[in-house]
């Protein structure tokens, strides 16, 4: 499925990363699959950013993300920025223990709202 | 494995990752760590040390020693010593966080025993991913 946003697509081929919207009660929830590596990164910023400028309560499903780096946080870390200056609530929802380790050891905890299921 | 100096080899490093802990059974979590340490270090040569668009810029060589597993990786770019890289605030504002050493600071968590040496126009970087002994 494509992501909401203007990413440019892989140069490979495929997405690297999918992404689907869903509306659930006041959330808009982005359930995001695979690997949020470096190539992947900026598609994902996209996809979420492109959410958080739409609705007011935004949700990213990370269950069925495998993998992140420091490249797939620092998009995060960009929604969250114009989440922040848009006041729109924004979080980061059902990590696999793997994913969440490196969440953990980046402390993204301080700056992030981060739950271990989804909020509606 | 020798690596040109593009993101688009991120797939092959991995795939590479997955096929030596595979072959070692050594569980996934130690191939995310080794895959995400790894990426660190190569993006890091090819978005800043310079390496982007250079043939066989980088170069990385798993292996079994006591303790862990032991990786060597080296690139052909500017010289850069993680050991030295300043540690970013990873408990500052979102407004004021800064973007970069993250991936350094990861790689930091994950491994120990990081050496580094400038070597003939190569960094060169060796580190374990410790492996506790069975039944400790």
């Amino acid at each position: 499925m494509e992501p909401d946003s203007d990413a440019p697509a892989h140069p490979g081929g495929g997405d690297m990363i999918e992404s689907k919207e869903e509306t659930r009660g006041a959330w808009v929830v982005v359930a995001v699959k695979g690997r949020a590596d470096a190539e992947a990164a900026d598609q994902l910023e996209a996809t979420l950013r492109a959410a958080v400028g739409q609705h007011s309560k935004v949700a990213a499903d990370f269950s069925a993300l495998d993998y992140i780096s420091s490249a797939g946080l620092r998009a995060v870390l960009q929604a969250a920025r114009t989440a922040q200056m848009t006041a729109v609530e924004f979080a980061v929802c059902g990590m696999s223990a793997s994913v969440k380790k490196v969440f953990d050891m980046s402390g993204m905890h301080h700056v992030l709202t981060i739950h271990g299921e989804l909020p509606c | 494995m020798v690596l040109n100096g593009n993101l688009s080899e991120l797939s092959r490093l991995t795939a590479e990752v997955a096929r030596f802990c595979g072959e070692h059974r050594l569980g996934d979590e130690v191939e995310y760590d080794l895959s995400l340490v790894m990426e660190e270090l190569f993006v890091n040569s090819v978005t800043h040390g310079g390496c982007k668009g250079i043939e066989g810029a980088a170069e990385f060589e798993l292996s079994l020693v006591a303790g862990g597993i032991s990786l060597e990786y080296a690139d052909r770019g500017k010289p850069f010593d993680p050991t030295q890289a300043p540690i970013p605030d990873i408990t500052a504002p979102l407004a004021e966080r800064p973007d970069g050493g993250l991936g350094i600071h990861l790689m930091r968590q994950i491994m120990c025993d990081i050496e580094y040496h400038r070597v003939d126009g190569w960094n060169r970087t060796r580190m374990r991913r410790p492996i506790p002994a069975e039944g400790t």
